[in-house]
This record gives structure tokens, sequence and C-alpha cells, in this order.
């Protein structure tokens, strides 16, 4: 009984204090004001632009994502699936990239101006020719093929293909851990999307976490990617060269416009 | 064939979107059968994972109800710097035309429409090669396998020869 009361007492204090502005223990001091904030703040627009010009400057890196995404159903429960990838890099015209989840297991090979699709499960591949370099390559493949690179975005930040004068909000959301690294943390809004970026903090900023979230759909459906860097791989040339396995047979490649 | 092959590219829309898919885990059996998984490259990045056996038998048919305005953004800038209609992300998600047509779709099959397109054939099927193109044929049925996007799908042709 003396529980009861105690709980009617705390719901009580907790109605007033949330209905009643400066009671509540996150009131803000007296006497403070808010500073005045515009809604794209320079500095963290800036923020990726030093990130942009970092990521070019890279020749040769290996990363890894891991990627929980969402998909919404007929009454506005979310699933998550979990998928990974990883890509190897050689400016200018050199990657591979291997994705999996319990879905499927293809890889890309990408050399000079040849991009490979491979299905190992399935020992089917397909060829397509594309540009001479890897930015050139991934807006190929979207555009005529409807296929994405995973981490498009580490080959357009810092590019034109990624214009930052089009985000109508950006924010410092300050500092946050990801894995052992210390990273800076932003909030950027544009058109229907919500994206946050965790970069490492200092003079050579890498992409440690990215958060995109889906406004067009009331659900909110979102993806968070963890990336791991290696700047010093140790991959071959080689693994650029897609040496079809002997019982692997071509296919095509279907244009998303076919005339 | 090239020239077949377009014509067959231009099968109605309706056709195709009724027909595109067929239900996910039926291709994850698929892609279980034969070669497996275990895939050795030279120097390349071994996944984690990539030998286990997955089995979605038991997976509930609501998951299958994905609403349309479910889209699924990976990249940032695909997404907010492009007009390009959205394929889905790299990671192979279901996708919201695929999985609302994923029951018509078994009809389809089992229709075996010419011009239709699937993502698994069935399992009585058999790798076929002619004039160097590559076919599974399935009794008096004909698939030819393409990617579409990043997967491997398959249409339902006439018999090549």
């Amino acid at each position: 009984m003396t529980h009861h009361k105690l709980a009617l007492g705390w719901l009580g204090w907790l109605a007033l204090s949330l209905s009643t502005p400066g009671i509540g223990a996150e009131a803000a001091p007296a006497g403070a004001s808010s500073p005045v904030v515009s809604a794209v703040d320079p500095a963290s627009i800036e923020a990726l632009k030093k990130m942009g010009a970092h990521l070019q400057t890279l020749k040769r890196f290996q990363v890894r994502t891991e990627l929980s995404s969402e998909t919404v159903l007929d009454d506005g429960q979310k699933l998550q699936q979990s998928s990974s990838a990883e890509i190897q890099v050689q400016r200018p015209n050199q990657l591979r990239a291997m994705m999996w989840s319990a879905r499927a297991v293809r890889e890309l090979i990408y050399q000079d101006k040849t991009a490979t699709l491979y299905t190992p499960a399935l020992k089917y591949y397909a060829t397509a020719e594309v540009a001479d370099n890897i930015g050139g390559m991934i807006d190929q493949l979207e555009a005529r093929y409807g296929v994405q690179v995973p981490l498009s975005d580490l080959f357009l930040w810092g590019t034109a293909a990624a214009p930052l004068d089009q985000i109508e909000s950006a924010m410092n959301a300050g500092q946050d851990i990801i894995g052992r690294d210390l990273c800076d943390h932003y909030a950027f809004r544009q058109g229907k999307i919500d994206w946050q970026i965790w970069m490492t903090t200092g003079e050579a900023p890498l992409p440690r976490k990215l958060v995109i979230t889906n406004r067009a759909d009331e659900a909110r459906p979102q993806s968070v990617s963890y990336l791991a860097w290696n700047l010093k791989p140790t991959f071959k040339d080689t693994v650029f060269k897609f040496t079809p396995p002997s019982d692997a047979q071509a296919i095509g490649i279907r244009p998303l416009n076919p005339r | 064939m090239q020239k077949s092959l377009s014509k067959l590219f231009l099968a109605p829309l309706g056709a195709l979107l009724l027909a595109s898919f067929a239900l996910a885990p039926v291709a994850d059996a698929r892609e279980r059968g034969g070669g497996g998984r275990q895939v050795s490259h030279d120097g390349g990045p071994r996944g984690g994972g990539r030998d286990l056996q997955v089995n979605n038998s038991r997976r509930d048919v609501r998951t299958n109800n994905v609403r349309n305005t479910s889209v699924n953004n990976v990249n940032v800038n695909r997404n907010v710097n492009v007009d390009v209609d959205r394929h889905g992300g790299w990671n192979n998600n279901y996708h919201p035309v695929a999985t609302a047509a994923a029951v018509t779709a078994t009809v389809a099959v089992t229709a075996a429409v010419v011009g239709s397109i699937v993502r698994s054939v069935p399992p009585n099927c058999s790798p076929y090669s002619y004039n160097g193109i590559s076919y599974q044929r399935c009794g008096s049925t004909w698939y030819q396998p393409q990617y579409v996007g990043g997967d491997v799908q398959y249409v339902v042709i006439n018999a090549p020869y």
C-alpha cells in the first residue's frame, strides 16, 4: 500500500514536471539563452569537405563494412537485415568488391575499362565495358544496369558527384567513440533523407559509421553501416584481374532501359 | 539470339512485374546447390560466414509483405544527389516489387510464360550450353540466366533449337 502511494506521488510529480516548463530537471538554467544557429552549420559542411579531400588522396586501401538495413512491412513493422562487404582499391581504375549475406554472395571485379559481376554459387559471370576510373564506373553501373557498388560514397565525397550545396540542414552532434576511435559526429538533412556520419577526429578523417534514414516512409527505415579501414593493405594486384574458373559460364547483363 | 533477347526485354511491364521474382528462400536454396559457397580466390577477401548454410524454411510468410514505400538507402550520395530509379542497395534486400509479386510469381513459374523472369529455377533443371549461350533446361521449359542489377535471374525463353 505504501509502495502504491509512493508510486502515485512519483507519477504526480512527473506529470507536474512535464507539464510545467522550468521545473523539470532538463530545464535550462535561468539567464542562459540558446545561441542562434543556422540550419546549415558551415563547420559541418567544412568537415565533410575535409573528409572528402582526404578520401580522394587515398590510393590503395581496403575497407570492410557491416551493414544493417531495414525493410518495412505493410503494417509498418520493420525487419532488419544484415549484410557485409569488403572492397579492395587501387586508384584510379582498379577495384574488387565482395558482398555477402544470407541472401547472396557476389563479387565485382573492376580493372581498366572492364567490370565483371560474378556469383560464385552459380558460377555465372557477366562483363560490362565501363569508364576508366572508379567514379565513372560506379555511375555507369548504376545508371545503365542498376548495379550498386558497396561503399560508393567513399569515391563520391570530395568530387562534383557529391555536391554539398543542396544540404538543407547540417549540425555537429558532438563526439562519439566507434570501436577504439574518437569520432566527430555530424547530422545532415537533404530532401527525404536524413543522414549521420561519424568520422575519425583529426587531420586525416575517415568515415567509421554511417546512418541513413528514409523519411519518405512514415516508418522511417534506416540503414546503419560500420566501416573498418586498412590503409596498408597486403593484397596483390592480381585480385583485380578476373580469371573465370574453368566451369564458370558467361551470361548477359540486362540494361535498365533496353531499346 | 541477341535480337530475340532484346525482344524479350520488351515484354509487357505488367507481366514482367508479376513474374519477376520468385520467393527469396527458393533463391537461397538454389544458390546452395551444386558448387556451394566455398570459393577461393587468390588474395581475395575472406568473407566471414561464407561457408555457412542458411535455412529459411521456417521463415514466416508475413515477412514477404513489404510495402511499396520501403526503400533501402545504403549509400548517401546515390540517394540524395542522383535522380534515378532506386533498385535497392548492393545488399540485395528484398525488393518491394519482388516480394509483393512473390505469390503471383510461383504461379508464373508453373505457367512458364515466355518472357517472364524468375529469381530461381525449379529443382529439376540442368545447365545446358548451346551455341555458346548458357541455358537452364527444365523439362520442356527453357530459361536463360542473365544479370538483372547485381543478381542472376532467369528469363523464360522459347526452346533455342
